[in-house]
């Protein structure tokens, strides 16, 4: 699958820019996807997330236990996520030169971000649980 | 990984963000802005993730997520939270639209930095005033 840009590609030519022998372009696509469906969900989940300032537990649980919010708001967090360890890869891979700080700096990346998405969503889960 | 002529070929290719080819200094500053803020979120979810653990959990973690939902500096950390949201995605904004040929001339290079910068800015503000009004 390609999405049509206005950029040569030295292997397929005008309109199909992503391909390449390598993860490269496979994960600058995927940055872009992602991006797609993080653009709404990050405004939505910006603005649940500034009710939690200055919100009492129990409000805070109540707003955002409601479906909409909390299911806004898992998905911000997966596909978020999953976006953020394929950025943080990219960063690490242009700054860690090192090769072993390299593997263990993309090994805690993968675990992080993981933990990060679950910590998210369990907690959500527990919020929106019905009682 | 492993084979070394390919690791040998790869030290030669240009890193990205290439410092040495940037000049006019509010494009690269806004670009240096799209990590920093994609980094910085990295950090600002994982705090979330702990605060909405631990009002989903109770026990130890509710100090924290006191301290985040009515203490000041945890009132910043969000409101820096939702900045980074909305300049990061209005890099991301333009990244779309430079993938598409557009606004990559100097103007519109130009333009579309400044278009980050304050309307990230304002984008939060405005979020900020809604939510006040809206109680
Ligand atoms: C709000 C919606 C978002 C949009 C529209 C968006 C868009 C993008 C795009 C297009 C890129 C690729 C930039 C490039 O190719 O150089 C990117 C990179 C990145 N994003 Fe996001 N993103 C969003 C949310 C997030 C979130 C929530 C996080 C963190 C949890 C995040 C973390 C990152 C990181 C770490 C990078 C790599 C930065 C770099 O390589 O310089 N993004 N984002």
């Amino acid at each position: 699958m390609s999405i049509p840009t206005h950029f040569n590609s030295g292997r397929s030519g005008q309109g199909a820019a992503y391909v390449s022998d390598h993860e490269g372009s496979e994960h600058a696509r995927f940055m872009r996807l992602s991006s797609y469906a993080l653009a709404p969900l990050g405004v939505l989940s910006a603005w649940w997330l500034a009710g939690l300032v200055g919100e009492t537990l129990e409000g805070a649980k109540a707003e955002i236990g409601r479906p909409f919010p909390a299911i806004v708001l898992i998905c911000f967090a997966i596909i978020g996520m999953i976006h953020a360890r394929q950025g943080m890869t990219e960063i690490i891979e242009d700054y860690v030169h090192d090769a072993a700080l390299k593997e263990k700096a993309l090994h805690w990346n993968r675990i992080g971000s993981i933990a990060i998405a679950a910590a998210w969503t369990f907690g959500i889960m527990l919020i929106a649980a019905p009682k | 990984m492993a084979n070394a002529e390919t690791d040998a070929r790869a030290q030669k290719r240009p890193l990205s963000p290439h410092l040495t080819i940037f000049r006019p200094w509010l494009t690269m500053a806004m670009s240096m802005a799209h990590r920093i803020t994609g980094a910085g979120l990295y950090l600002g979810m994982a705090l979330l993730a702990l605060y909405l653990l631990g009002a989903g959990m109770g026990g130890w973690l509710h100090a924290l997520t006191g301290w985040l939902a009515s203490g000041f500096i945890g009132g910043m950390i969000v409101f820096l939270i939702t900045w980074a949201i909305f300049h990061h995605l209005l890099g991301g904004i333009r990244h779309a639209l430079w993938d598409r040929g557009l606004y990559m001339d100097k103007e519109g290079r130009e333009l579309l930095a400044k278009a980050s910068l304050f309307g990230g800015i304002g984008l939060t503000l405005l979020l900020w005033i809604l939510k006040a009004i809206a109680g």
